[in-house]
């Protein structure tokens, strides 16, 4: 019955003039079905001359030191995989910015995923220091410097353990502006947190938690998925009037590698980055899935000889119009609103559980927008509804099979 | 113009209480009176304070045993025989020989994470010899120590540290060390720190309201100095002290949590000053003296359920191997600084000097009974290094009892459905399914 109903659908496809598929995929895989990893993803900005074009960038140097705005000539990249990358970020803000500390549980050795290694010893025990254990206290104290004007860059040691500051961020940092009448504001607050699974962190340390904070209007919420990505963003969230929650998928830290520019430089927040464009089917996600949206992108358009017999020939060739939505709040509604008219499907893809997941949200905009365009019901991989069990995490934990799958049933609905 | 307020009569009562429940402190000099609503007494002298000790003083360590295993002067040696100490001995001297193996099978990728409680072998053994074996126990995640006395075989601990389908634990869905018992009354282990703090208050509160435990069992609850600046912590000593509820606080001062060393946790006296600030008995103790702990805490669990309120018990400490597996300390710490605690300061061999020194124990005996435990230990690693996981089907077990939410049934039915189309086709996944019981067969072959 679901079968005939797929050859149906897929029959009104091809009826339909305009819309045979062109492969989006950049490259063919390898032969021997290899996935493409993270390490050799083509996402990644590999060349010095592909970091410096990022999309969106903006070069920020005050000093005048280096060339201007928008010349790339002179600028220089260097190495760098996404820890590096967001410790290169922090130690830019607190050169610039005498106001500016670093401050978490673990932080003055180098923390625990290495992102603050050495910035004790460049810029003092005072400007980058030890908490006690509290992450409630680590949340308020950042509120407190933030609003007397600092700039107050706290971590919090993992995503899973941001709850007991959940108080401090929901009902504080995200209101504070808003109930004393605008005088005061804790803009220049920024919260870090590794997030997402790793294969085997179970309950505790594979948590995804960023739809907790999508009803804390007031606050931001932004997730890179690479060093270039997280060294700008970083640097953006820092300095945005808003205070941020940057929340860094923890998996990333080693095996993403970039050439990141070593200027100071921004990425704008609230805007979503089309990865590869496409015109048949909108794939939108972030952090590490982004990884495995790309592998699903191959495995589609290329499918293996074990897999090929549940990939219709058909849609090998559709155009997969793949988004990092990098800001999760506020999300960029008018992208992601404009390529799924343009390809009138759409399949979300996150870590966190499906119900109460930021996807629901996405979803529930989407097709009020797009009603007309739709052509088929928005599609949502995500998750279980469990926590997250570790012995099982690889049937827990959206992969590049789930999401491959969600597209076949989404092109040929 | 202040007015004296008139106190109540509850007010009047809990007065009357409090000073009956503190009749052995001594009443200061009250020549000005003392405030309305408390014995606060009126002073003239502007002075601020910052001891709960006489001024300057630090809050003493408690000690039986000096390094070398001989009695202190003056200390007295709990009630204890040559059977008991035998086995508080062997369970401290197993600790590091499990510790040991399954650090290295970490090391090896065989499982994914371990935590050691070397060093602390004392406080552990200590603790857990003085508790009824029907104490409610709330750890943290370092006191595997508590449940191999009370019975917990190796099997167990494998198992669990594997997650194979023998895990009674946490079937699989934990990381290794999170261990949970109801039969041996040892609730599980929950990563985030110190969340264990005020539900032992809670429990402490059951223990009370139970007509068959009252009076006969307390909560105990072990948390690290770290996990002691959470707000949980405070949270959980108040209602232990206020409610109040028959609950043990074991604090274990190791020095460190993770990088950060005790120093840069606290600026007060330890844990320990903290105790009086709720108006609970406290005590220090030398952790690393196994003797010291086991009369602390008899006495600290006595004061507790006879009392039925929070008592608070600092053992003093060194973490002396790496916080987890996840961790390298020699980027915090001097290794030189380790050798010399090891060395100076080792519980296991301080208590094995007493015990020789009363003829208890024998260079031979220690030879025969590690090897004993070393094989056994190696047998049941053997073991549950084979054994498959839970069968693929538990991961949605257990979120709900009663009639399952429609969600999780269809998210079920969904994976079930992909395994069917992919299962034996999409590598990740077959691999990954031999590893659990069964092979995902009853689901790719079977009716869903
Ligand atoms: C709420 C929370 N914050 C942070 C962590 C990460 N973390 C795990 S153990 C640990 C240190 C704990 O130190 P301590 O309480 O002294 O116990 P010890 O490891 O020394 O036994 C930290 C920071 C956590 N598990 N939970
Ligand atoms: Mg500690």
């Amino acid at each position: 019955m679901f079968s005939a109903r797929v050859s149906q659908r897929t029959l009104r496809l091809f009826k339909s003039p305009g819309r045979r598929f062109q492969s989006s995929a950049p490259e063919p895989p390898p032969a021997g079905g290899h996935l493409p990893s993270v390490a050799t993803s083509a996402l990644l900005r590999t060349t010095r001359d592909s970091a410096l074009r990022s999309q969106g960038i903006s070069w920020t140097d005050g000093d005048n030191d280096g060339p201007p705005g928008s010349v790339i000539a002179g600028r220089e990249t260097r190495r760098m995989n996404l820890y590096q990358a967001v410790r290169d970020a922090m130690s830019i803000a607190l050169m610039k910015d005498d106001s500016a500390v670093v401050f978490g549980e673990d932080v003055a050795f180098g923390g625990v995923f290495r992102c603050t290694m050495g910035l004790a010893e460049e810029f003092g025990r005072e400007r980058v220091f030890n908490t006690p254990l509290t992450e409630q206290g680590i949340a308020g104290f950042g509120i407190g410097l933030a609003s007397m004007g600092h700039t107050a860059i706290a971590e919090i040691q993992f995503a899973d353990y941001i709850f007991p500051a959940f108080d401090q961020i929901v009902n504080e940092a995200a209101k504070h502006r808003f109930r004393s009448g605008g005088q005061y504001d804790v803009g220049s607050l920024t919260i870090r947190c590794p997030t997402m699974s790793v294969g085997h962190g179970g309950l505790y340390h594979s948590q995804s938690p960023e739809g907790y904070f999508m009803g804390a209007s007031g606050l931001k919420i932004v997730i890179p998925r690479s060093p270039v990505q997280a060294k700008g963003l970083l640097l953006s969230s820092i300095r945005d009037p808003n205070p941020v929650i940057f929340m860094e998928p923890k998996i990333l830290y080693r095996s993403a590698i970039e050439q990141v520019p070593i200027d100071d430089y921004h990425l704008p927040l609230g805007r979503a980055e089309i990865l590869t464009p496409g015109s048949d089917l909108t794939l939108l996600t972030w952090g590490t899935p982004v990884y495995h949206c790309e592998a699903a992108v191959h495995l589609l358009s290329n499918p293996p000889p074990n897999l090929a017999p549940h990939v219709p020939a058909s849609i090998r060739n559709a155009k997969i119009e793949l988004i990092d939505l990098r800001t999760i709040l506020p999300w960029d509604v008018e992208t992601v609103t404009e390529s799924v008219k343009k390809t009138g499907r759409l399949v979300i893809v996150h870590e966190a559980s499906m119900t109460g997941g930021v996807g629901g949200e996405i979803a529930a905009e989407v097709q009020r927008r797009c009603f007309l365009k739709l052509e088929a019901p928005v599609r949502r991989v995500a998750g279980w509804d469990t926590p997250v069990p570790m012995q099982y995490e690889k049937f827990h934990i959206p992969d590049a099979l789930r999401v491959l799958d969600a597209m076949i049933e989404t092109l040929t609905y | 113009m202040s007015r004296i307020p008139r106190i109540s009569a509850s007010v009047r009562a809990s007065l009357a209480r409090r000073t009956y429940a503190s009749s052995t402190v001594q009443l200061p000099n009250e020549a000005h009176g003392h405030l309305p609503t408390s014995q606060s007494p009126i002073t003239s002298k502007l002075h601020f304070f910052n001891s709960v000790m006489e001024e300057g003083k630090q809050i003493p360590t408690y000690r039986v045993l000096d390094g070398s295993g001989k009695l202190l002067e003056g200390a007295e040696v709990p009630e204890f025989d040559e059977a008991l100490a035998r086995r508080m001995y062997e369970n401290m001297s197993r600790l590091p020989i499990i510790d040991n193996l399954l650090y290295n099978v970490q090391r090896q990728g065989k499982i994914s994470f371990y935590m050691t409680a070397h060093g602390e072998e004392a406080t552990l053994i200590g603790s857990a010899a003085a508790l009824d074996p029907n104490d409610e126990v709330l750890g943290q995640y370092r006191e595997m120590g508590v449940l191999l006395w009370r019975g917990f075989t190796y099997d167990e601990v494998m198992a669990q540290c594997f997650g194979n389908h023998e895990d009674t634990c946490t079937k699989g869905k934990q990381m290794p060390v999170h261990f949970g018992s109801r039969k041996y009354h040892f609730h599980p282990i929950s990563s985030p720190l110190a969340t264990q703090i005020p539900q032992a208050a809670g429990v402490g509160f059951a223990l009370k309201r139970d007509p068959l435990r009252r009076g006969k069992n307390c909560a105990v609850v072990y948390f690290g100095e770290g996990a002691a600046s959470e707000g949980d912590f405070h949270a959980g000593m108040l209602l232990a002290s206020t409610v109040p509820s028959p609950t043990l606080f074991i604090a274990r001062n190791n020095g460190f949590a993770i990088s950060t060393p005790s120093s840069e946790q606290y600026h007060g006296d330890g844990i320990a000053s903290r105790g009086p600030g709720y108006g609970i008995h406290t005590i220090r103790v030398d952790g690393n003296d196994i003797l010291a702990v086991l009369s602390a805490v008899r006495e600290g669990r006595r004061l507790c359920i006879e009392e039925g309120r929070g008592v608070l018990i600092e053992a003093m400490t060194y973490r002396v191997g790496h916080h987890s597996t996840s961790d390298d300390s020699f980027a915090y710490r001097p290794r030189q600084e380790v050798e010399d605690r090891k060395r100076i300061d080792n519980p296991i061999s301080r208590f094995r000097l007493f015990l020789e020194s009363r003829g208890w124990w024998s260079e031979q005996e220690e030879e025969k009974f590690k090897d004993e435990v070393r094989k056994e230990v190696m047998k049941a690693f053997k073991r549950g290094e084979s054994l498959q996981r839970h069968a693929l089907k538990e991961m949605f077990n257990d979120v709900y009892a009663g009639e399952e939410p429609w969600n999780i049934r269809e998210q079920r039915q969904e994976l079930w459905a992909l395994l069917k189309k992919y299962g034996n086709v999409w590598e990740p996944w077959k691999n990954e399914l031999k590893k659990h019981k069964g092979e995902g067969k009853e689901l790719i072959e079977g009716d869903v």
